[in-house]
């Protein structure tokens, strides 16, 4: 019930940011519109906090209780948009990916996992959590890399309509996108050496013909590419704002591709 | 008839050098209102005088005598002008009145059309006059209305249309740029090339705006210094502008140059490479100051005068694409404010209702306190409460009746009957003013 109630939530959260968009960005909407999503977020810990105690696991095992989570670690990235003043406004791209994760995990059921992991117990949940700490970033700075390209757009294009009054200014843009770069970066890094960390002590080996390792390793490669672009090209800002964009991009599409291809039994999430 | 009027003028019938004889301070502004209150009849009145506009709105309207005093009294803090005062002013009485409030509150009737800033300046008018101390109260249930009500208004025009929506000057697109790149203009740095009025506003705007550095360049150093100091800037001579290109934010440019000052070629030698940082260029010369490849730089922004022009163009087409919904969210704010008016006219037979139903129930207390001698206190409350509410709501509906035919023009044969129907006698329509506190009427507002 409670997931219903967060995810309509975040359907009125998006509902008050389209409207206030074609206002421009006038007015109270924003504030509502954060506000509902801010809710939502609260209703989505306490969904989570009682599927723990219900069920005596963390929800990071199984496709639709992962999906949850993920939601939420993306929900609370937005919430600390807060601080960034106009920057919140991230949230009219933010939230439709919350929508779509709960949506499918209501779909899928927001049931415990009765698959039995080797890896498991504390290190297992902090690999996890790291790991969605790392898409929370890169999706947080996706949605703000998207809206800065819109913006430049306008600005190259000398157009000061509805969208430009909407959308944040580039340098705070710019802002959040590199601090949830960083951030996603160091978490999933971290993930990633968690996880090889495990396999090499208690597999002793590297698995690295698994789907699952391979795609990691690719999501590591991408986000290093932002990264890389971000601090060391010509353009940073605007290369860095389009790598955040065709990297969340790649990754997306190649999860659902192997998803697709490979046995979902045994792939993650 | 809405008993209000207004004469005044605005920068649509006079010059400057007319508008600021007629321009109050407050305690101006209270001086003549309270000599009209005081000799001329005048029950309510506001001055609205700002640097485009100064309106005398009074009450009643509909006195001549009063309008001419008012006139009157607007000419002689005038003095002379030639070719007499008359040709500036205007003025309109009745609903015309109340929409020509309602439109100045909405910013249509303003030099840019559709600013904000009209809104809070009428506001500051109508609550510095209520406000004041004065012998006795010059804004009444009638002003009250009307302010009030324009205010409403304003801010639904605003909310409700792009009436307000997109910068309407160079300056404040300018500003809006900077905005949109750096987010606050705190700790930005604005260098500007030569001088020029548009130059000067931009800047005045933007150090209103909070920018934490000025740096002025002009081929003649004095020149430089002179307007750095206006702005607690830094003066430098054109030669060194390239040195200091890559420490600003800004760069507007407005010289009188016959020639390109920056080409691209100078502008990459001048940064030494790749700039890091966003660029805004305001270019507003003619002919052009910085070549237009510039703009193509990495992270730089570069406007001219005809861009930002279009800008303003498209923002004020934009804005002008509202008038037809104002206009309809006025008239139904007049309307209403003509029912409210109307409503008000019924006040002396509904307080003549009420007393003599009122003075009925006395009269049948009295006979059962005759019948009933040993009641006790509590209960002779009880019941006397109990009389009022049945009395209060005996009379609801027929008075809610009554306020709504008299909305729809039928305020004569409504009252005739009432009466009729009532055995009340006519009174005077003097007896308004007390009426006014009638909760019946409360309720009405």
């Amino acid at each position: 019930m409670a997931h219903f109630v967060s995810l309509f939530l975040y359907i009125g959260s998006l509902i008050v940011w389209l409207r206030s968009l074609v206002k421009g960005g006038r007015g109270l909407d924003p504030s509502v519109a954060f506000g509902l999503a801010s809710l939502g977020v609260l209703v989505h810990v306490y969904s989570l906090i009682a599927f723990t105690s219900s069920y005596g696991q963390l929800p990071l095992t199984g496709i639709g209780p992962s999906l949850s989570s993920l939601a939420l670690v993306i929900g609370l990235a937005l919430l600390g948009t807060i601080v960034f003043g106009e920057g919140r406004r991230v949230g009219i791209v933010v939230i439709p990916v919350i929508i779509l994760l709960e949506t499918v995990a209501i779909i899928l059921g927001v049931r415990p996992s009765f698959e039995v992991l080797d890896f498991q117990g504390a290190w297992f949940s902090l690999h996890v959590m790291m790991a969605f700490v790392g898409f929370g970033g890169m999706t947080l700075s996706f949605a703000a890399s998207s809206l800065y390209v819109i913006q430049l757009g306008e600005l190259n294009n000398k157009r000061m309509g509805r969208l430009f009054q909407f959308t944040p200014p580039l340098v705070t843009l710019d802002r959040i996108s590199r601090v949830a770069l960083v951030t996603g970066f160091v978490a999933f890094t971290l993930a990633l050496a968690l996880g090889w960390f495990w396999t090499i002590s208690f597999r002793q080996s590297l698995d690295q013909f698994n789907p699952k390792v391979l795609w990691s390793i690719m999501t590591w490669l991408v986000f290093l590419g932002i990264f890389l672009t971000r601090n060391f090209s010509r353009m940073k800002p605007q290369r860095g704002a389009w790598a955040s964009v065709l990297g969340f991009t790649v990754v997306v599409m190649s999860y659902i591709g192997l998803r697709l291809l490979v046995s979902t039994k045994g792939f993650f999430l | 008839m809405i008993p209000v009027a207004v004469v005044g003028v605005s920068h649509k019938t006079a010059p400057v050098s007319v508008r600021e004889r007629f321009s109050f301070t407050n305690a101006e502004a209270l001086v003549l209102l309270e000599s009209l209150r005081d000799y001329s009849g005048m029950t309510e009145g506001v001055i609205l005088s700002t640097c485009h506009r100064t309106e005398l709105y009074v009450c009643p309207g509909i006195d001549l005598d009063l309008m001419d005093s008012a006139v009157s009294a607007l000419k002689r803090k005038v003095g002379d002008l030639v070719g007499g005062t008359d040709q500036y002013l205007y003025h309109y009485s009745g609903a015309l009145a109340a929409e020509h409030l309602y439109k100045v509150t909405a910013g249509l009737e303003s030099l840019v059309f559709g600013e904000a800033e009209i809104q809070g300046q009428v506001k500051e008018a109508y609550d510095s006059i209520r406000n004041a101390s004065t012998a006795r109260p010059l804004v009444g249930p009638i002003l009250n209305r009307l302010f009030q009500s324009a205010l409403a208004v304003g801010g639904k025009v605003r909310s409700e249309t792009p009436v307000g929506q997109g910068a309407a000057s160079v300056a404040s697109v300018a500003v809006g740029l900077a905005k949109k790149i750096f987010g606050g203009l705190e700790d930005r740095t604005v260098m500007i090339l030569g001088a020029g009025n548009t130059a000067e506003l931009v800047v005045e705007s933007m150090e209103r705006n909070g920018v934490s550095g000025l740096i002025v360049s002009n081929r003649c150093l004095g020149h430089a210094q002179k307007l750095a100091k206006r702005f607690s800037g830094r003066a430098v001579h054109f030669t060194e502008m390239p040195f200091n290109l890559n420490k600003v934010d800004i760069l507007v440019a407005s010289t009188a140059a016959p020639y390109t000052l920056v080409t691209l070629e100078g502008f990459r030698d001048a940064l030494g490479g790749y700039r890091e940082k966003p660029l805004l260029i305001l270019d507003l010369a003619i002919p052009r100051d910085i070549e237009a490849d510039v703009g193509g730089e990495p992270n730089v922004f570069l406007y001219n005068v005809d861009d930002l022009k279009e800008i303003v163009d498209d923002n004020l087409l934009n804005r002008k694409a509202s008038i037809p919904i104002a206009q309809d969210i006025i008239a139904e704010s007049v309307s209403s404010f003509l029912d409210w008016n109307q409503t008000l006219e019924v006040v002396p037979v509904i307080k003549d209702l009420r007393d003599s139903w009122d003075q009925e129930r006395l009269n049948q207390l009295k006979w059962l306190w005759q019948k009933l001698p040993n009641l006790p206190e509590n209960e002779k409350e009880i019941i006397n409460i109990f009389s009022k509410r049945l009395i209060n709501k005996l009379l609801h509906e027929p008075m809610s009746r009554l306020k709504k035919g008299v909305g729809n023009g039928k305020r004569e044969d409504f009252v005739e009957a009432v009466r009729y129907l009532h055995d009340i006698q006519n009174v005077s329509p003097e007896n308004t003013g007390d009426l006014k506190k009638d909760p019946e009427l409360a309720h009405s507002d």
